[in-house]
């Protein structure tokens, strides 16, 4: 699967950084860099939890 | 486990059948929380609104502010496969007999129980020209209402009614709001509820502080009665004063307190077998057992319970951290920590009148780190939150 980020979206909460640190991170700049878009089964519930947690959607899954 | 038990309120029975009541981001969470804990049966969430789950805190936020763009509220698609009753409304609930009763006559039956029908507005009076801001349609009604470019009245000076005035502002409304004393001071504290207030009154916010003693509203026609006996109109009246929790179809079962509120344990949950996550659940925290309607809040709740439901204490304990934003009069602010925070700050980054990271110390040394037009991640944010004063 792989993450997709909507980058003006993005308001720079980190809630999904909490959730899936591994995946993701924001950087000194607040803005969000992802680890790797693609991601093995492995990772999947890690990212459907950041993917969930953001409140303004940034993030999605497909 | 034993054989099939599915009378009686038997709890180490087979889990087969799971129904999460509310399909808000804590009804949603739990779900996923079920299946992420390798729950693979039937899984049935009741919501009482036709609308898929969504991001509550955008209603206020975004989708008030922005244009034509009607999606900032919108979520991904659930992916926890469950069975979806959208627009029906729970009614009753039998514990002894494991039965949700829904509007129209039906019932569920479970094993294992969610209960997340959250809450709503606390109103001011049964008037349908009171507008409150609690659901999507309520946020696409007002949309509506001021595209008209009414005049407003807010009566609420909390995060959420400020948030309300900020929006109808910036649709171009002349707008009055109506607080028991200072906006946001209750939430915050003095210092940042000074900042919003000075940053409301420059975008040219009318702000009377004496209290609404009752209000009257009818098409077209606010009246604010003010404890100083002055009375404000307006054509649109709207009131932000709380939020009651949507709990009396639990009426006869004992699980709600007196104001309505599911007291649950450090797992999320009320009874065995039955957890309780959302707006309508008080839950220990590192300052006590409380109510925290708040998006993360339902989120970390919902995530334990869900597991809680699977995994029993094989799950661990909720350890809840405060996240708090609001976004109003060209402000945003993002906080860790408890609030609300009582003299002046420490600046960690910036200084006063710009992008700022602050920090106060409560007196047993717990911290909350503030950023204030300043994009700093959470975990940042936590950081500086618990750093030594």
């Amino acid at each position: 699967m792989k993450i997709v980020l909507n980058r003006p979206r993005c308001e720079g909460h980190g809630l999904c950084e909490e959730a899936a640190p591994a995946l993701m991170h924001l950087d000194d700049d607040g803005e969000l860099v992802l680890h790797q878009e693609e991601i093995g089964d492995a990772d999947v519930p890690q990212a459907q939890a950041a993917v969930r947690v953001c409140p303004v959607a940034a993030l999605r899954l497909t | 486990m034993n054989g099939p038990r599915v009378n009686g309120p038997r709890v180490n029975g087979p889990v087969r059948r799971v129904v999460v009541v509310g399909n808000g981001v804590a009804g949603l969470t739990a779900a996923d929380a079920l299946r992420d804990s390798g729950y693979d049966g039937e899984l049935t969430v009741v919501g009482d609104e036709r609308h898929p789950a969504y991001s509550r805190p955008a209603l206020s936020k975004a989708l008030l502010l922005d244009g034509d763009d009607l999606s900032s509220h919108e979520l991904p698609p659930a992916t926890h496969g469950a069975h979806e009753l959208l627009g029906v409304r729970a009614s009753g609930l039998d514990l002894e007999r494991r039965l949700v009763r829904l509007d129209g006559g039906d019932a569920l039956p479970y094993d294992r129980l969610v209960i997340a029908t959250g809450s709503r507005a606390r109103r001011l009076t049964g008037l349908p020209d009171e507008l409150t801001l609690r659901g999507l349609d309520d946020a696409l009604a007002l949309r509506a209402r001021l595209a008209g470019r009414p005049s407003v009245v807010v009566v609420g000076g909390g995060p959420l009614g400020m948030e309300i005035a900020s929006g109808c502002l910036a649709a171009g409304c002349r707008v009055t709001l109506v607080s028991d004393g200072v906006p946001l001071s209750a939430q915050l504290g003095p210092y940042l509820a000074g900042v919003f207030v000075r940053a409301a009154l420059e975008r040219g916010l009318t702000l009377l502080t004496n209290g609404a003693t009752h209000v009257e509203a009818s098409a077209g026609q606010a009246r604010v009665h003010l404890g100083d006996g002055e009375v404000v109109e307006a054509e649109l009246l709207v009131s932000a004063v709380g939020d009651v929790p949507n709990t009396e179809w639990l009426a006869g079962t004992g699980l709600a307190d007196g104001g309505g509120v599911l007291q649950v344990d450090e797992r999320g949950l009320v009874r065995p077998g039955v957890a309780a996550a959302g707006d309508l659940a008080a839950f220990p925290t590192p300052y006590g057992r409380r109510r925290v309607p708040l998006w993360s809040s339902a989120i970390e709740q919902a995530k334990v319970a869900g597991a809680a439901l699977v995994r029993g204490e094989q799950t661990p304990p909720l350890r809840f951290q405060p996240y708090f934003w609001t976004e109003q009069f060209g402000l945003s602010l993002k906080a860790a920590g408890e609030l609300p925070v009582a003299g002046e700050p420490a600046f960690v980054e910036g200084g006063p009148g710009g992008p700022a990271l602050m920090r106060w110390s409560h007196g047993d040394g717990r911290g909350v780190a503030v950023a204030l037009n300043h994009r700093v991640p959470i975990p940042k944010l936590r950081r500086v939150s618990q750093a030594a004063a």
